[in-house]
C-alpha cells in the first residue's frame, strides 16, 4: 500500500483564521471517502454509451441522460454475469457502487449488476407500488407503532428451513430465552410465497399471546425478494393487529414490505437483535430507576440527619434518632439486596459478554471486528467499574451516617436522669420564663414521658 | 392474562417510576419516604422477575398437504415444538 499523505506537518500552511491548507492528496482522500461512503451501492438509471468490450473482459462505458454523465465500468466477475448483450444507446438500470481514482482525480460507478429497463422491469413495478401505497398512506410515520416494551412471544413468518430462522432463533436463545417463538412455515420465495406470508400474517395475528410479529427472509436477488414486495403483503402487514418488523434480505435490500412495516430490521438476525434489545433497554431502565430510588431515599435520609445534627446541642432527638437509625438500617439492608440484584446482572452482563466475545472470535472476524470488541469490553469494564464505584460510594455514605449518628448520644444524657421539657407548641423550655404558671409541658425522662402543670413559682429551689 | 394481584410488568414499571418522581421531589416525610422506597424496592424485584417469567417455548405451526393450518380436536391450531 501506499503511503496516504497524512503527514503534513512543515508543509502545511497555515491560512489567516487559522485555517489550513488541504494537500491534493488529502482532498482527494476525504472525497473518496465521502463518495465511496455514501454512494457504496446505488441504483443508477441512463442510457449506454461509448461502450467499450476489452478483450481483458472488463466494460467500460458511459451512463447518461440528457444532463449528465457518468463513467462506468463493469469489471469481468461482474460482466460474466450477465447474461444479455448491451449496446449503445440502451436503457439500462445499473447497480454499482462509486469509485474514486485518486492519480486521475476522476470518480466512476463500478458496476455489479446491469439490467436493461423494459416493460415489466421488476424494479419499475416496484417503484409503481411504492409511489401508489405511499400515496395511500400506507408508509405513514405517524402510523408506525412501537414494538411492545416487552415482547412476550414473537410470531415469524418465514421458512422453517434453512439458515434463517436458525440465525433468528439463535440470537433470541442467547439474549432472550424466556421469549415464546411460534412460527408459521411459509415458502418466501416462488410463486406461491406471497399467498402464504398473508396467510401467516393472518393466521399469527388471531394468536392473542403473540404481541410482536416478524416476516423474515435471508439475502437474495431482486426477483427472489419479490413475495416481499407484492401487495397483498403490503396490506396485510398493515391491517396486522399486532406491531410489525420486517427483516428481509441484506442491508442494501429494500422491499415494500419494509416500508409497510412498523419496523424495519437490515437483517433477520438484526431484527431478532431488536426484539431483544427491548428487554435489555428494560432491564437497564429498571436498574436506572433502582439507583434514582436508592439515591433519593439516602438524600432524604441525609436531610433528616442534617436537621439532627443542627439542634445537637438541645439534645431533643433521642426518639427521632432511634428511628433514624432504623430507618438508616432499613435503607442499608434494601439497597444491601438491591446491590446483590446489580451485581447479579452484572455478572450475566459479563457472561453475555464473554460469550459474545467467544462468539466473536468463532467468527475469526477481521480486524474491525477486534477493535470493536475492545471497545465494547472497554464500555463494559468502564460501566461495571462505575457501578460498582457507585455501589460502593453509596455504602461507604451509609456507613459514615450510622457512625454519625451513634457519635450523638442524646440518650445517654437522660439515662442519667436528666429530663427535657418542651412547652405545649413542643419547643424545648430552657429557661423559666419561657412558661407560665398554669401552663401545660411535657417531660420527657429516660423511660416515658409526663405531662404537667407549672404551678407559681416561689419555694423555688433557689 | 391473569386479574391477580400482581401488577403486570407494565403496570409495576409505571408505579415504579411514580413512587422515584415523588421520592426525588423530596417533600414527604420521612416516614412515608422510607414506605414508598421499600414499595419501590419490591417493584424493582418484581419487574426484575417480569423480565425473566414465562416459559419460552419455540414452536412451529403445523400445516397440512393442502398448505392449511393443522386443528385439534377443540379447534385449536396444533403446535409442534421445534428445535434449533
Amino acid at each position: 500500500m501506499e503511503q496516504k499523505g497524512l503527514d503534513f506537518g512543515e508543509k502545511a500552511r497555515v491560512l489567516p483564521g487559522k485555517r489550513r491548507a488541504l494537500s491534493v492528496t488529502e482532498l482527494t482522500d476525504r472525497l473518496q471517502g465521502v463518495l465511496e461512503t455514501e454512494f457504496f451501492d446505488v441504483w443508477v438509471e441512463g442510457e449506454i454509451s461509448n461502450l467499450n468490450q476489452a478483450s481483458s473482459g472488463h466494460w467500460y462505458f458511459s451512463l447518461k441522460d440528457d444532463r449528465a454523465q457518468i463513467r462506468a465500468v463493469v469489471w469481468k466477475t461482474a460482466a460474466r454475469l450477465i447474461k444479455w448483450k448491451p449496446k449503445d444507446g440502451m436503457r439500462v438500470l445499473a447497480r454499482g457502487g462509486i469509485k474514486v481514482y485518486a492519480p486521475r482525480g476522476d470518480y466512476q460507478i463500478s458496476v455489479e449488476v446491469l439490467e436493461p429497463l423494459g416493460v415489466g422491469s421488476l424494479q419499475q413495478a416496484f417503484e409503481e407500488l411504492k409511489e401508489k401505497l405511499a400515496k395511500e398512506g400506507l408508509f405513514d410515520p405517524a402510523k408506525k407503532r412501537p414494538l411492545p416494551m416487552l415482547p412476550r412471544c414473537i410470531g415469524i413468518v418465514t421458512s422453517p428451513t434453512g439458515a434463517v430462522i436458525q440465525d433468528i432463533l439463535r440470537v433470541l436463545q442467547r439474549r432472550y430465552a424466556n421469549l415464546g417463538v411460534l412460527i408459521y412455515p411459509a415458502r418466501v420465495q416462488g410463486p406461491e410465497a406471497a399467498y402464504e406470508i398473508v396467510q401467516g400474517i393472518r393466521a399469527l395475528n388471531r394468536f392473542k399471546s403473540v404481541d410482536v410479529l416478524m416476516v423474515a427472509r435471508g439475502g437474495g436477488s431482486l426477483e427472489d425478494l419479490w413475495p416481499f414486495n407484492d401487495e397483498m403483503v403490503a396490506r396485510a402487514l398493515a391491517t396486522s393487529r399486532i406491531p410489525t418488523l420486517s427483516a428481509v434480505g441484506h442491508e442494501t435490500d429494500f422491499t415494500i414490505a419494509d416500508f409497510v412495516a412498523d419496523l424495519r430490521a437490515p437483517t433477520p438476525s438484526a431484527g431478532a437483535e431488536r426484539v431483544v434489545q427491548a428487554k435489555e433497554d428494560m432491564a437497564a431502565r429498571i436498574d436506572a430507576l433502582t439507583h434514582r430510588l436508592d439515591a433519593a431515599a439516602r438524600i432524604r435520609l441525609q436531610r433528616t440527619r442534617a436537621r439532627v445534627d443542627a439542634v445537637r446541642s438541645h439534645r431533643v432527638f433521642e426518639a427521632e434518632r432511634g428511628r433514624l437509625r432504623t430507618y438508616a438500617q432499613r435503607v442499608d439492608d434494601l439497597s444491601r439486596r438491591a446491590e446483590t440484584g446489580v451485581r447479579r446482572r452484572l455478572e450475566q452482563a459479563g457472561e453475555r459478554r464473554r460469550r459474545g466475545t467467544e462468539r466473536l472470535e468463532a467468527f475469526r472476524w477481521d480486524r474491525l471486528a477486534a477493535a470493536r470488541r475492545e471497545r465494547i469490553d472497554g464500555d463494559a469494564r468502564r460501566l461495571s467499574e462505575a457501578l460498582r464505584g457507585r455501589l460502593r460510594a453509596h455504602r461507604a455514605d451509609l456507613a459514615r451516617a450510622v457512625g454519625k449518628l451513634e457519635s450523638l448520644s442524646p440518650l445517654a444524657v437522660l439515662q442519667r436522669g436528666y429530663a427535657l421539657v418542651f412547652d405545649e407548641r413542643g419547643t424545648l423550655v430552657q429557661r423559666a420564663d419561657q412558661v407560665a404558671a398554669g401552663d401545660v409541658i411535657d417531660v420527657r425522662l429516660h423511660e416515658g414521658a409526663l405531662r404537667a402543670r407549672v404551678t407559681p413559682p416561689g419555694k423555688a429551689d433557689e | 392474562m391473569s386479574a391477580d394481584e400482581t401488577p403486570t410488568f407494565e403496570a409495576a414499571l409505571k408505579q415504579l417510576e411514580e413512587i422515584v418522581q415523588r421520592l426525588e421531589k423530596g417533600e414527604l416525610p420521612l416516614e412515608e419516604s422510607l414506605v414508598l422506597y421499600e414499595q419501590g424496592i419490591k417493584l424493582s424485584r418484581l419487574c426484575h422477575g417480569k423480565l425473566e417469567e414465562a416459559e419460552g417455548r419455540i414452536e412451529l405451526l403445523m400445516k397440512d398437504a393442502r398448505g392449511d393450518l393443522m386443528t385439534d380436536e377443540a379447534g385449536k391450531p396444533r403446535k409442534t415444538p421445534f428445535g434449533q
